[in-house]
């Protein structure tokens, strides 16, 4: 299966509030090491905020991304003039 | 998120808009404060003393009877707070993404060899990677001042320092800037160490 067509798959087929699940945990723990280099400025956590934190952070917000493009795939688009009254027929 | 985890709410509108706050703006503003907070952390004393390697270099930078140089720099409090990456640090165009490539150097050589060391295995194996240049002296030091000409040992050197032929740092100038961590023999004495530094003001040096 081409990648293409495995992110299609994705898309059609993976459960959203899964996927919201894994962005909340993520973005938790990418909030905790980046405010733990807040308090903390030895190198550990300001070296772990400035990059796994900001990794896990970035990554947290694709998912997020990813369910937003899932809902437009299924959203249904109406045009917001309704369409004109079909003209009474002169039989 | 932790709400989201929580009690589950609908993923309409209203509760994507929340979201969008929790893992879209939140984050993004507390990376940018703590890229700003950490950039400026690394340029601390603190930061480079945060190593257990450089415990000694601090120690000494922070002596008030240390007669180093890297002692009687620490004391200026224009940059006390940040003496190790005021005088290490590249000044060159690209000078500070350099610097920070170079520091993300030390950790790897710290991750891979120095953690293990005690401390008198430090002393023997730690050196600068590179000779000091005097452009990062000559930042304040212009060796243009009255002062600084008026050293008569300056006379015959001036070219030779600008271009970087004869080190400031030397033992037979100002000596080591870290002089506790050189071999005995290539220490100069506290005398000689500062005999050009007894004018009474910095100013115009």
């Amino acid at each position: 299966m081409s990648p293409k067509a495995r992110l299609k798959k994705f898309f059609d087929t993976a459960s959203r509030s899964k996927l919201m699940v894994y962005a909340c945990v993520l973005g938790l723990i990418a909030l905790a090491l980046m405010s733990w280099s807040l308090f903390d400025q030895g190198w550990i956590p300001v070296m772990a905020a400035m990059s796994l934190g900001q990794g896990i952070g970035t990554l947290s917000f694709m998912l997020f991304i990813a369910i937003v493009i899932m809902d437009l795939r299924k959203a249904e688009f109406r045009p917001s003039i309704p369409p004109a009254p079909e003209e009474p027929r002169d039989d | 998120m932790t709400y989201y985890l929580v009690r589950r709410p609908r993923l309409d509108l209203a509760g994507m808009s929340l979201m969008l706050i929790g893992l879209g703006v939140l984050p993004i503003m507390v990376a940018l404060i703590g890229n700003m907070e950490g950039l400026d952390a690394t340029e601390r004393q603190g930061f480079c003393g945060s190593c257990h390697t450089m415990d000694m270099w601090i120690e000494d930078a922070n002596d008030p009877d240390s007669a180093s140089l890297a002692a009687i720099h620490s004391r200026t409090h224009k940059f006390g707070g940040k003496s190790c990456y005021v005088c290490h640090k590249d000044y060159g165009m690209f000078g500070y993404a350099l610097t920070k490539l170079g520091g993300m150097g030390h950790v790897y050589k710290f991750l891979s060899e120095w953690m293990w060391y005690d401390r008198d295995e430090i002393i023997e194996k730690i050196h600068i990677a590179r000779p000091f240049k005097n452009e990062n002296c000559m930042q304040c030091h212009s060796t243009t001042g009255a002062i600084w000409s008026g050293v008569q040992d300056h006379h015959g050197l001036v070219d030779d320092l600008r271009n970087g032929e004869t080190s400031c740092v030397s033992a037979g100038c100002h000596g080591y800037a870290h002089p506790f961590s050189k071999p005995e023999e290539e220490t100069p004495s506290a005398d000689e160490v500062h005999t050009a530094l007894d004018a009474p003001a910095p100013e115009g040096t």
